[in-house]
C-alpha cells in the first residue's frame, strides 16, 4: 500500500543519500565531494542495495545508482526501486559513462544523470541538490491530492487528472465509473471504524491494481464512494468481483458499480460522474444485479430533468405552478367535519403536460430551487385562506409544506411572518409540515428553527412520520403540534392481512405527548373507521377528496360539509 | 614516493584529478596507489588471454570508471579505447592494447616505488 503521507526523516536537516558503487576509488571520490552535505549510505552490491533501501527507505531523501555492480544489472535496481510503491518517490540519480543507457535509465524513471568521469564538485552537489528540491516539491504536492487513508486521488485533483488522461488520449474511447460499498455505514457501526478503514484501504488497493494497467485514475471521493477514469473496458464484473471479499470477520465486501461508458466529452467531468452515478443507483436495490451502465433511456430521464430545471422560472412567471387542496377532516365527533386543507403544487407544463410532484420535488430539493417554489406555494395558500374567508365566512386553516432546504435558509421565519402577515391572516392559519427526515440531516439546527417558528405563532406538523428513521428522541425533543403519518404506514397497516398494532401504539405516543394525530392515504371507509377507533384526530385522503383546484374545493366546502357549530 | 610533479610528468591530469579530490594531494595520490592495486588489471589481463570479451568488457569498463575520476590519462585513454572496441563487439589486437595498458601501468607504479 502506498503511504502518501510517507514523510522524510531528517536528522538534522541534513537529507541521507544512499551511494550504490562497487568501485572502491570511485566511491572515496564520491563520499568526499558529499559528505560535508548529505549524511551518507554506501551499498557496495545490488543485493546490499535493496536491504538498505527496504530498512531505510523512510530516511533517505535520493539514489546515486551507478549501473555496472558485480552482481545485478543497475537498471534492475532502478527497475526494482520505481516498482516498488515504498520507494517509488525517491528520485534516482544515474552515474554513468554510457550515453546509451541514458534512454532506458529515464523510461524506467531515473531523474538525472552524472557522467563518468565525475564533473566539478559543484556540479555534482548541484544536481542532487535541484533533484532532491523538487522531488520534496512533488511530495508536498502529492500531499494534497491525495486522500490520506488510501492514497488514491482526492476528488478535487481527480477531475484534474481525468482532464489530462482526457488529452493524452483524445481518441480513445474512455468510461467513467462510481462504485459504492453496499450498506457501508454499517460496517463502521459492527465492527469499528479500524476496521471499516481497512475495508476502504483494500477496496483502493484492489482498484488501483486493476485499473492503472489499462491506464486509468482512481479517486476515493469522499466516505466509500470511489471514482476510476480509464480507457473504455468491458471487464467492470471482474473488477467487482474482485473488490467483493471475505473479510476475516463474517463480513462480505459487497459493493455496486455505474459505468458510463465512452462518455461524451461535450460535458463537464463533474456531469459524467454524476451518469455514472446514476447507474449506480438504478442497481442499488438489485441483489443479482451489481453493475448498471448509464443507457438512452437514463439519458432521457436526465434531458427531461433538465428542460424542467430550466423551465421553472418561466412557469413561475406564467403560473404554470397551480395549487391544489386536499381536505382534512376532524373524525374526532360522530361525522367527520373539515377542518383544514393541505395545499400541494401542481405543475401544468404547456408542452409536457402535467408533471408530478413525485418528479419536480425532489428535483428543486436537490439544487434548492424548491425554496421559491415554496415561496410561491405560501403565497397562494394565505391569499387563499383570505379569500376563503371572505367567501365561505369563515376560516379554513392551510397546511404548506417547508422543506429541508427551506429549514436551513436563515431568513425562513421573516419570509413565512412576512407573508402571513402581509395578507392580514394570524398566524395559526398556516399550519406548517416539516419533512421527519430533515431532524436526521441536522437534528440541533431543525430543533433551532422550529422552536423559533413555533414561539412565532406557527402550528407545526411533522409530516412522513414512519418513512424514515424515526426515532422517539426526535419526537420528544421536537417542540411540535402534530404528527402526521405516511400513506405508506397506513397502507402497511391496512395490507391484506390487516395489522395495526404499531399503528395504535404510534397514536398512543402521540397522546400521551400531548400531539394530535393526522393520518394521510385514507382511501376507504374501513380504514376512516379504525383510525378514529384508534384515536386518530384527523384523516385525509381519497376516501374524502382529492386534491382539488381552488374553486372546485371551495365548491366542495360548501356542498358536503357542514361546520362545527353551524 | 609518487609526487604530483611525478604524476604530471607520466602525463596525468593532475589538474582535474586533484578537483576531483577537493585539491587534497593526499587523499589523490593513496588513490592513485590504491588504483594501481585495483584487481580489475589481472582479471582484464585474464580475460584479454583467454579472448574472454565478455568479461574483458566488464574488466575495462570497471577500470576505466576509476582511472578516468583520477585523469591517469595514459592508462585511461587505451582502457577507454579498448571497453569501447568490446562493447562494439569489433575484432582488434587486444592483446597489443592490454600490452599497452600494463606498460603504463608498470611505469606509474615503478614512480610510485622509486
Amino acid at each position: 500500500m502506498l503511504e502518501c503521507c510517507q514523510k522524510i526523516q531528517f536528522d538534522h536537516g541534513i537529507r541521507r543519500i544512499l551511494v550504490v558503487e562497487d568501485d572502491l576509488i570511485n566511491r572515496e571520490i564520491l563520499s568526499l565531494m558529499l559528505r560535508d552535505t548529505y549524511d551518507i549510505l554506501i551499498a557496495e552490491t545490488g543485493k546490499q542495495a535493496l536491504e538498505l533501501l527496504e530498512s531505510d527507505y523512510g530516511t533517505l531523501s535520493l539514489v546515486l545508482l551507478d549501473l555496472n555492480l558485480p552482481d545485478m544489472k543497475g537498471v534492475d535496481i532502478l527497475g526494482r526501486i520505481k516498482g516498488n510503491a515504498l520507494t517509488a518517490r525517491l528520485p534516482v540519480i544515474v552515474m554513468t559513462a554510457d550515453q546509451n543507457a541514458e534512454v532506458e535509465c529515464l523510461t524506467l524513471g531515473a531523474t538525472d544523470f552524472i557522467s563518468k568521469p565525475y564533473p566539478k564538485q559543484e556540479i555534482v552537489l548541484a544536481r542532487i541538490r535541484r533533484t532532491i528540491e523538487q522531488f520534496e516539491d512533488r511530495d508536498i504536492i502529492r500531499w494534497t491530492e491525495r486522500d490520506q487513508l488510501t492514497g488514491l486521488y482526492n476528488r478535487e485533483f481527480f477531475y484534474r487528472y481525468a482532464a489530462q488522461h482526457d488529452e493524452h488520449h483524445p481518441e480513445e474511447p474512455t468510461d467513467a465509473i462510481v462504485l459504492d460499498i453496499n450498506h457501508f455505514h454499517m460496517v463502521n457501526e459492527r465492527y469499528g471504524k479500524e476496521f471499516g478503514d481497512r475495508v476502504l484501504r483494500l477496496v483502493a488497493e484492489k482498484l488501483r491494481a486493476k485499473v492503472s494497467d489499462s491506464d486509468g485514475i482512481v479517486c476515493r471521493k469522499e466516505d466509500d464512494t470511489f471514482l476510476i477514469y480509464c480507457l473504455h473496458r468491458s471487464d467492470y464484473g471482474q473488477i467487482l468481483d474482485g473488490v467483493c471479499m471475505q473479510m476475516e470477520t463474517d463480513y462480505q465486501i459487497r459493493a455496486r458499480m455505474g459505468v458510463y461508458p465512452d462518455v461524451d466529452r461535450g460535458i463537464d467531468m463533474e456531469r459524467r460522474f454524476d451518469r455514472a452515478k446514476q447507474a449506480a443507483d438504478a442497481v442499488k436495490n438489485s441483489y443479482s444485479q451489481t453493475v448498471g451502465f448509464y443507457d438512452n433511456a437514463m439519458h432521457e430521464k436526465e434531458l427531461y430533468l433538465e428542460q424542467l430545471l430550466e423551465d421553472f422560472h418561466t412557469a413561475i412567471r406564467e403560473k404554470q405552478f397551480t395549487v391544489f387542496y386536499q381536505p382534512k377532516f376532524d373524525v374526532r365527533p360522530d361525522e367527520p367535519v373539515l377542518c383544514s386543507t393541505e395545499a400541494l403544487a401542481r405543475w401544468r407544463h404547456p408542452k409536457l403536460g402535467l408533471i408530478s410532484p413525485g418528479v419536480f420535488i425532489p428535483l428543486f430539493e436537490k439544487n434548492g430551487l424548491i425554496r421559491e417554489l415554496d415561496s410561491f406555494v405560501w403565497r397562494e395558500a394565505v391569499a387563499q385562506i383570505r379569500t376563503w374567508e371572505e367567501r365561505l365566512g369563515r376560516l379554513i386553516p392551510v397546511s404548506v409544506n417547508v422543506s429541508r432546504i427551506d429549514l436551513n435558509d436563515p431568513p425562513l421565519l421573516k419570509i413565512l411572518e412576512k407573508t402571513v402577515d402581509e395578507a392580514g391572516i394570524g398566524r395559526e392559519s398556516i399550519l406548517l409540515e416539516i419533512t421527519e427526515s430533515a431532524y436526521t440531516d441536522n437534528a440541533e439546527q431543525i430543533i433551532n428553527v422550529v422552536k423559533s417558528l413555533r414561539e412565532s405563532g406557527f402550528f407545526i406538523e411533522m409530516d412522513d412520520f414512519g418513512t424514515g428513521f424515526s426515532s422517539l428522541n426526535m419526537i420528544t425533543t421536537l417542540p411540535i403540534d402534530a404528527l402526521k403519518l405516511d400513506i405508506q404506514f397506513i397502507r402497511t397497516a391496512f395490507r391484506d392481512r390487516k395489522d395495526t398494532r404499531l399503528l395504535e401504539t404510534v397514536i398512543r405516543l402521540a397522546q400521551s405527548l400531548g400531539l394530535s394525530t393526522i393520518a394521510e392515504g385514507v382511501e376507504t371507509e374501513e380504514q376512516m373507521l379504525t383510525l378514529k377507533a384508534l384515536g386518530c384526530d384527523v384523516v385525509q385522503g381519497y376516501y374524502f377528496s382529492k386534491p382539488l383546484p381552488a374553486d372546485e374545493f371551495e365548491a366542495f366546502a360548501r356542498e358536503k360539509c357542514r361546520w362545527p357549530g353551524n | 614516493m609518487l609526487t604530483i610533479d611525478a604524476l604530471r610528468r607520466f602525463g596525468a591530469n593532475t589538474e582535474e584529478g586533484l578537483g576531483r579530490c577537493l585539491n587534497n594531494e593526499a587523499f589523490y595520490l593513496r588513490l592513485v596507489n590504491m588504483s594501481l592495486q585495483d584487481a580489475g588489471f589481472d582479471k582484464l589481463a585474464s580475460a584479454v588471454e583467454s579472448d574472454d570479451r565478455k568479461a574483458a568488457f566488464e574488466a575495462a569498463h570497471a577500470l576505466k570508471g576509476s582511472l578516468g575520476n583520477l585523469a591517469l590519462t595514459p592508462i585511461y585513454t587505451p582502457v577507454a579505447e579498448l571497453t569501447e572496441l568490446l562493447r562494439g563487439g569489433q575484432d582488434a589486437d587486444y592483446k597489443a592494447m592490454l600490452g599497452t595498458i600494463l606498460r603504463q601501468r608498470a611505469e606509474l607504479l615503478a614512480l610510485c616505488e622509486g
